[in-house]
């Protein structure tokens, strides 16, 4: 017995010297107004809470899985790569799908979810367009319309690859919001958006302006794998991470974090 | 029984190795054929876990969203407000938008029908809602799709497993009958080298054994069969030559005893013999208390006979003397150059009377026998005799007692037998 008391004080006192890891998270709000609520909780029916609390939750979690001691900011997405790189923030959630240019910026996690993107208009501008181009509108003969998306998403960046070619006149916003409010005052013809934000935003359009547009894309660098983003040469934190991704899969959390704000499973 | 040429036989060594390295290369095939199979499995478990398994829930999860996709458009047609078909709608859309199904062409494809259809529906039940009951029937048709769909993905995901386990199983199947052929293959070749073993070394070892055990210069020269080992063969020969080094040594050992225990000259045993063999047999005698006697003769006038013929008719006397004497003793007696030309005489199982006789009659036949010198000349000798119990007392004193009885038959003239008194 007296040996095993030695060992447990020995125990005790290597776990006091062990410290909790500080990180900074940083998550990409939906409206602008949240970047303002840092510390708050948000009203559960404020536009995009949904992909805000599910980005908070899981953030919270993995921070709880590493031992990591996290303080959450809400920012615009288009800063947190930025803010990554430069070591500003040690985590990010942004709904982050891989691209080539982004991983020369910053590490990624293993895979949270997988998304595709899709337009988003109000019928009127979905008929209007079909009109004009002969046929119902999609991403892929959408031509000479105001689009707008989101500031530093993969959506943007394939806009402006095609908006020459096509005609488009890009309009950029920071939130995905911003972009719902721009269809609304006409603005913007089309958004084109990350489909679950644009599902969290269209399910709370009452009365109903605004539906989904031609078909869902996941390719072209417009769908795929959705990652957290890490600083680079954090290979331990980056391990860590993916840790936690699998032991919350594993045991379900992830699951019932989601099954909070969504009606279905994001795998 | 004839034996093979020496190159016919190999080393203990050289088979040896050659069984080892034949045990080695078997044991070491069989281990890669093991070793292959393992590898196989690994394979197989690694593919099952990198890339079926991965495969499987993609398969249950598109069929779970393909679901899902059925079961909001049956809450599309169940609902009975705008904004629960909206929600719906969303759902659908939501799913229909979902990678997985946008990767899966045949789902891709069904999902755009699906949401085309309820997105149709959702708008014209906006305008009359008595048209849902009306597109039912066509949903039905959608619905089937989907259900069918969603069976045939879950299949295939189930399948996936099937396929990897049922190459697993096939290959566990096939090592498990390797390693049976296997332990069958080393339990033979165990059995044939132990009976190699057996019949090359352990026997041959045996009768070695057996046959040391036994050596002898009283047994026969040791026969052994042909043997394969060239060591064997080597211990074989080698206990052949030391049968015969035995024989050589024993005869060696019996022409020197007879040259230590017998007189050069006439061939009877010499003093030292006689004592100890005397001295034995007064022993026996006096044990069981049976009679003996012992004499000493002189021959008379020796020394006037080697002065006037010469010491080669001395010899020749003696040698004659000898021969005589050989002839006319008992086997049981004993008799012996006691020194020069006086002679002992031990007579086990006599009384004195009974040896008197004895040497009586010796003394005569010697007087009476012509001897015949190197010269070619005959000449006669005579012989004077001292007898003397010896059943009760030491040898030394017998002899003794003998002398002095010898003395006085010199004394009373030669060519006479005297008996001790009892006491001197």
């Amino acid at each position: 017995m007296a040996v095993f008391r030695t060992l447990l004080l020995i125990a005790g006192w290597c776990c006091s010297l062990v410290h909790a890891a500080e990180l900074v998270v940083a998550v990409g709000v939906q409206d602008p107004a949240q970047v303002a609520m840092q510390g708050q909780a948000l009203p559960s029916d404020m536009p995009g809470f949904e992909m805000v609390a599910l980005n908070e939750d899981i953030a919270r979690e993995i921070c709880r899985r590493i031992n990591a001691r996290c303080s959450v900011h809400y920012v615009t997405v288009a800063e947190i790569l930025p803010g990554i790189e430069s070591r500003r923030f040690d985590i990010g959630f942004g709904n982050f799908l891989r691209s080539p240019e982004r991983e020369l910026q910053v590490a990624y996690s293993d895979a949270i979810w997988h998304s595709s993107s899709r337009l988003v208009g109000s019928p009127a501008a979905a008929k209007t367009f079909a009109g004009k181009l002969g046929q119902a509108v999609t991403l892929d003969n959408l031509r000479d319309a105001r689009v707008i998306a989101v500031d530093g998403s993969q959506q943007r960046a394939f806009l402006q690859r095609i908006a020459g070619e096509r005609g488009l006149t890009v309009i950029v916003t920071p939130t995905p919001v911003g972009a719902i409010n721009a269809l609304r005052d006409d603005s913007a013809d089309f958004a084109l958006l990350p489909i679950l934000n644009a599902y969290a935003l269209l399910s709370r359009d009452n009365p109903q302006q605004l539906e989904f547009v031609g078909p869902a894309v996941a390719d072209r660098g417009l769908g795929g794998s959705v990652h957290i983003v890490l600083p680079k040469q954090q290979d331990e934190l980056r391990r860590s991470v993916n840790r936690a991704i699998a032991a919350i899969r594993a045991d379900g959390t992830f699951q019932r974090i989601v099954r909070q704000y969504f009606p279905l499973g994001l795998n | 029984m004839a034996n093979p040429p020496d190159h016919n036989r190999i080393s203990a060594n050289r088979a040896f190795a050659l069984l080892a390295t034949a045990f080695a290369l078997l044991f070491s095939a069989v281990v890669a054929l093991l070793a292959f199979d393992q590898h196989r499995v690994l394979e197989a478990s690694e593919r099952l876990q990198q890339e079926t398994v991965p495969a499987i829930i993609r398969f249950q999860r598109l069929a779970r969203n393909l679901d899902q996709l059925r079961q909001e458009g049956e809450r599309l047609f169940s609902s009975g407000t705008p904004e629960g078909r909206q929600q719906s709608l969303f759902i659908v859309m939501l799913v229909a938008s979902h990678p997985s199904i946008l990767d899966h062409p045949q789902s891709a494809e069904t999902a755009r029908d699906t949401e085309s259809f309820l997105v149709e529906t959702s708008r014209l039940a906006g305008q009359d809602p008595t048209l849902l009951k009306a597109r039912h029937a066509d949903w039905l048709h959608y619905s089937r799709r989907l259900s069918l769909l969603v069976d045939d993905l879950s299949v295939q995901g189930a399948s996936l497993a099937t396929d990897d386990l049922g190459d697993m199983v096939a290959v566990m199947r096939l090592a498990r009958i390797k390693l049976i052929g296997a332990l069958v293959l080393v339990g033979v070749f165990l059995l044939l080298m132990m009976a190699l073993l057996r019949h090359h070394l352990i026997r041959p070892l045996q009768r070695i054994d057996h046959t040391l055990s036994s050596l002898g210069v009283d047994q026969p020269a040791p026969e052994f069969p042909d043997v394969r080992l060239t060591e064997i063969h080597a211990v074989e020969e080698a206990t052949k030559r030391l049968h015969a080094s035995l024989v050589s040594n024993e005869a060696a050992r019996r022409e020197l005893e007879l040259l230590a225990n017998r007189d050069g000259l006439t061939g009877l045993i010499n003093r030292r013999h006689f004592m100890l063999m005397a001295e034995s047999e007064l022993q026996r005698a006096q044990r069981y208390g049976r009679p003996i006697a012992v004499a000493l003769g002189d021959l008379d006038y020796f020394k006037r006979l080697n002065d006037t013929y010469g010491h080669g008719a001395g010899d020749a006397v003696l040698r004659t003397f000898a021969a005589l004497l050989s002839d006319s003793v008992r086997q049981s007696d004993l008799v012996c150059r006691y020194g020069g030309e006086e002679f002992a005489f031990l007579f086990p199982e006599s009384s004195v009377e009974q040896a008197r006789i004895l040497v009586e009659r010796f003394r005569q036949r010697f007087a009476d026998h012509d001897i015949q010198l190197p010269n070619g000349l005959l000449i006669r000798v005579t012989l004077s005799i001292g007898l003397a119990d010896a059943s009760h007392c030491p040898i030394e004193i017998a002899l003794q007692r003998a002398d002095f009885a010898l003395y006085e038959a010199k004394r009373l003239g030669r060519n006479r037998v005297i008996v001790a008194e009892e006491t001197i």
